[in-house]
């Protein structure tokens, strides 16, 4: 498709070369437009919209002026107040999210700093073994812990020290701990490599230096490495935190229980359920105004980094 | 279908910006329906609703006739089916793609909301579909089905005689039953200790902090809920009082805090993996959870129990011929093929569901070894036609109000 | 996103100093690295042995077998139609979606570096929006699309691989962009200096230089999309076009065999086999340049 247009171009040569750039750019635009943004668009026409009265699908309203503000309304009477049953469940979320996070935090914090600083000549090997989970996929790593967590699986197994104490936990039916150990279990990767990439890029000079300012490692490590892979933190939460919150496969598969329902799970009940798609609507919207706040933060910060760089 | 005056104004304008606004994306049917200004939800259609004392004849449909009789499916050709997982057996499909050198495609869907959905967006053309008998008029209204043409089903005599002219679908116009059964609950007897059926009310059992987070319920609204009315001696399981929504509605979120319980379709794996020791449960299902148990472990330990005076929830799934497919010859063999009292029994034994066949004597059922004998309960006795309490379509207004009560219970209160 | 040259020239002495200094402290860090590495890759081994049991079972080991691959005449990958179908469509989704992705990515790449305005500063927007927003929100919105629209946008194959170049989009586009800024514009004036024409600069000049880019890009995207669940599930239309994360999701759920185990080893060893290949070649692609700046960060997704 490019070539077509190029050959185009290239006998205008030098007249209008600087076409080329939108030319070449113009392709993947429109594919956003067309597939990304007024799909968006198609999500708040059918939030307003309303349902037809046989199968009860989605009817979608283009003119704003026509909007039905009904579906909206409901999903927001039931966040908060005394009705608002959605209300605990988006708590819950962010709970989750956020001790998932921290979790994986603290996890990947030491592991990425090894890998950076103490590897040594182990260190090629050792980034191999730690990318191999980022390329397995999310589905198998999951069903690996079904296996894990059955009954009469290895950890129960393993717990009970092959039947010494009887020990029957029902991992599987409702654990909030399961459903966050396992969110955390399968965003780690994507945390430690972000991490990795940024304590690497610390210059050991000014590590030397710090210490030989007298600093001892607490103090190095506080002063220095910490604030300066602050930035790379920050883009290793997002990478975390951001897919979490849309995830609803990891309770559906480690718990199944309402208990442990996330906002995730509240879009993909409603949005199959006739009559009830414009709520699936509403809770989209809800997630991609949470999401895009820390992304213009972050976006504001990189460029703020990258003028400092340069 | 008539309209208040205010709406078709409304509808019309939006009809108009739409069609403007739109220009590549063009409504579809559903939205077309609504412009010409249906938006008529309470009467009308209510009277619409078939009931065992509201028996309803379908209109034949004008844009999807019957196919036409004394056809042959043609060599090469495929057939779609859209079913539930694990309902229906491979082997039989193997055979009758042999017999008939076609090729058939299974796919499966959750619940139903999921497959109308997709079913209504028309991009998949399937066949042959297997619901539930209280989306059928529906699924008629919006004109999704073929009427069946009966020159091709003439094994339909196989049939309890009150199959033959359904309330919801007088004359089987449009479906053929599937299978029979009752919900009721199950368990395991090395993971629950008491005798459930000798409880004054057994379905006590689902608010019992005993049994908190060792119980699960059927990931279907109407199903789970229905249960919840039947508790409070409810029988009208499609209730639209008030005073009795706002009771299922405590009680459901009372049992949310007390018992925690996993919500799921897939009790026949579950229970015999021990993941619960005591569930909700379809007759079919339990009959199946047999086949899943670990190796080594005996049958003896599950039980079923429905009420014995029948007064409990009994349903049956249908076979339907969908007007989006390209195949329907094919469709109506293979629902004859699955009428087959033969072929019935040879399903029966793969997915545990008891077709309503009448070689199949429900007395014997254990005695022919489709059902242990500890599960005898499990069987579907025709009476429990005429005793027990159906689901039915629910008027729009209700039906919404169900939806919000389960969205809710989902939402994990 | 980040740059790739601001390593310190000083790396290789450093690393010998730090290994030496390193040696004499009691290691913790070493022991909660060798303890994540067991628990991240532990479980999945397991999963992989079990695919090779000889029972029913999943958490109890009957012997060794490849009955689940081969030998099972109804339930093994290889004669189960519903699962070989999932290893199928998946390298087909895989393939068609990496073929469309990367030219539209590296070309937008181009563009979007060089051309100034408010449309590139939208589009530059909304390739980031892609980027970091949940999947789920662009499969609920491609799924309204396909459901309630009469758009050429159908659930099934062409509609899962419409919906995946859009996710996958922002890869290339970020990636590419990235090596851009370390190349800078001197090769590319000199070569119009030359008499290049400007589409003749960036084919014979630029691309050549951006060839491992591409590559990691190519290799991303292909494995980002055959591990792909939200967006695939949510536009499949029958059991064709179900991918095996899909296949897994909906029979972890119900009663699965080892065969899912088989089949989501087989995706494992796919998906590895691409990965070791793409890095290989990659280092052959980048063998002329220094060592530090060839490192894996390209293929962290980070870059």
């Amino acid at each position: 498709m490019a070539d077509r247009r190029h050959g185009r171009l290239t006998r205008s040569n030098g007249r209008a070369p600087r076409l080329i750039w939108p030319a070449l750019a113009l392709p993947g635009t429109v594919w956003l437009v067309v597939l990304f943004l007024a799909p968006m668009y198609v999500v708040v026409a059918i939030l307003f919209g309303t349902v037809d009265p046989i199968l009860r699908q989605p009817v979608p309203i283009w003119n704003p002026v026509d909007w039905d503000l009904g579906q909206f309304r409901y999903v927001l009477d039931h966040i908060i107040g005394p009705d608002g049953f959605f209300g605990p469940a988006l708590v819950r979320t962010a709970v989750y999210v956020l001790v998932a996070s921290a979790l994986c935090l603290l996890i990947a914090y030491p592991v990425a700093y090894y890998t950076a600083r103490g590897a040594g000549r182990h260190r090629g090997l050792l980034l191999a073994l730690l990318i191999a989970p980022f390329w397995i996929s999310y589905m198998m790593r999951m069903l690996a812990w079904i296996n894990l967590l059955q009954n009469d699986g290895l950890v129960n197994r393993a717990l009970s020290f092959g039947g010494v104490f009887d020990i029957h936990v029902n991992w599987l039916s409702g654990h909030a701990s399961t459903v966050v150990l396992g969110l955390v279990y399968g965003y780690v990767p994507y945390m430690i490599l972000p991490l990795f990439a940024g304590l690497d890029r610390i210059p050991a000079a000014t590590l030397e230096a710090a210490r030989d300012l007298g600093a001892n490692r607490f103090e190095t490590f506080r002063r220095v490495t910490w604030p300066l892979s602050r930035p790379a933190v920050v883009v290793s939460l997002l990478l975390t935190c951001l897919p979490m919150l849309g995830d609803y496969f990891t309770n559906d598969l480690l718990s199944a229980a309402p208990q442990t329902s996330m906002v995730g799970n509240l879009i993909n009940n409603s949005v199959l359920t006739p009559g009830q798609t414009g709520q699936a609507g509403a809770f989209v919207l809800l997630v991609l105004l949470i999401s895009v706040v820390p992304m213009i933060l972050y976006v504001r910060s990189n460029r703020l980094g990258d003028e400092v760089r340069s | 279908m008539s309209t208040p005056r205010h709406n078709q104004g409304l509808s019309r304008r939006s009809f108009i910006a739409r069609a403007v606004a739109a220009g590549v994306a063009v409504p579809t049917l559903p939205a077309l329906l609504s412009a010409c200004g249906a938006s008529d939800t309470t009467s009308g259609s209510a009277s619409k609703i078939p009931a065992p004392n509201n028996p309803v004849r379908w209109p034949i449909s004008k844009k999807n006739p019957p196919i036409k009789s004394g056809q042959q499916i043609q060599a090469g050709t495929t057939l779609r089916i859209y079913n539930y997982a694990d309902y229906l057996s491979p082997k039989l499909i193997k055979e009758f793609e042999a017999a008939h050198n076609v090729t058939i495609t299974l796919s499966t869907f959750n619940d139903e909301d999921e497959a109308l959905t997709k079913i209504a967006s028309g991009d998949l053309s399937f066949d042959l579909y297997f619901p539930s008998y209280d989306s059928l008029g529906k699924m008629v209204q919006a004109d999704l089905l073929r009427p069946l043409n009966h020159d091709y089903i003439n094994n339909i005599d196989n049939l309890w005689p009150q199959f033959k002219n359904p309330w919801y679908d007088e004359g089987w116009e449009y479906s053929v039953p599937y299978t029979v059964y009752t919900t009721g609950i199950a368990w395991r007897t090395d993971m629950v200790s008491e005798d459930i059926a000798q409880r004054q009310n057994p379905y006590d059992v689902f608010w019992d902090p005993k049994y908190a987070s060792n119980l699960a319920v059927i990931d279907d609204w109407h199903t789970m809920m229905g249960m919840v009315l039947l508790r409070n001696g409810i029988d009208d399981i499609n209730t639209t009082k008030a005073s009795d929504i706002s009771l299922m509605r405590k009680q459901m979120m009372q049992m949310l805090q007390v018992t925690h319980p996993k919500v799921t379709i897939t009790m026949y794996n579950d229970l015999p993996a021990g993941q619960y020791g005591l569930c909700q449960m379809w007759s079919g299902d339990v009959v199946n959870a047999v086949y899943y148990l670990p190796k080594g472990q005996s049958p003896d330990v599950l039980r079923y129990w429905f009420p014995s005076d029948g007064k409990g929830m009994v349903d049956n799934d249908l076979m339907v011929v969908l007007a989006q497919g390209k195949n329907p010859v094919a469709a109506h063999y293979f629902i004859n093929y699955m009428l087959d009292s033969k072929t019935a029994a040879r399903n029966f034994g793969y997915i545990g569901y008891q077709p309503p066949q009448r070689s199949i004597n429900p007395n014997e059922i254990v005695a022919d070894g489709f059902v242990p004998k500890n599960l005898a309960t499990a069987t579907v006795l025709p009476r429990y036609f005429v005793e027990g309490s159906r689901l039915l379509q629910l008027p729009p207004q209700a039906d919404n109000e169900y939806h919000q009560i389960w969205q809710e219970f989902k939402a994990g209160g | 996103m980040t740059v790739l040259d601001t390593r310190p020239k000083a790396a290789v002495s450093r690393d010998g100093r730090e290994t030496t200094r390193r040696r004499r402290r009691p290691s913790v860090l070493l022991v909660v690295t060798l303890l994540y590495l067991l628990w991240s890759l532990l479980p999945v081994l397991i999963a992989v042995l079990f695919s090779f049991n000889a029972g029913k079972s999943r958490t109890v080991w009957q012997g060794f077998s490849t009955r689940w691959y081969y030998g099972d005449p109804l339930r093994s990958v290889w004669h189960d139609p519903s699962l070989h179908t999932a290893v199928v469509h998946t390298f087909r989704l895989g393939l068609l979606t990496t073929l469309i992705t990367i030219p539209l990515g590296v070309a937008m790449a181009l563009g979007l570096d060089r051309w100034r305005g408010r449309i590139p500063a939208g589009a530059n927007v909304a390739v980031l929006l892609s980027f970091v927003l949940p999947e789920i929100l662009l499969a609920v919105a491609l799924l309204f699309v396909a459901t309630t629209l009469h758009t050429p946008l159908h659930l099934g194959l062409w509609g899962q691989v419409l919906g995946l170049v859009t996710y996958q989009l922002s890869y290339p586009v970020v990636i590419v962009r990235s090596r851009l800024l370390t190349i800078g514009k001197h090769y590319e004036e000199a070569a119009i200096d030359l008499g290049a024409s400007a589409w003749g600069a960036i084919r014979r000049v630029l691309l050549p230089m951006l060839v491992p880019a591409i590559f990691a890009s190519t290799v991303l995207v292909f494995a980002d999309v055959i591990d792909d669940f939200v967006i695939v599930r949510y536009l499949s239309g029958d059991a064709s076009t179900e991918p095996v994360s899909v296949k897994i999701y909906n029979s972890a759920r119900a009663a699965p065999t080892p065969a899912l185990n088989a089949v989501a080893s087989i995706l494992l060893v796919g998906s590895l086999l691409v990965v070791v290949l793409g890095f290989l070649a990659y280092r052959f692609f980048t063998r002329g340049e220094r060592a530090d700046a060839r490192g894996l960060d390209v293929f962290t997704g980070e870059v």
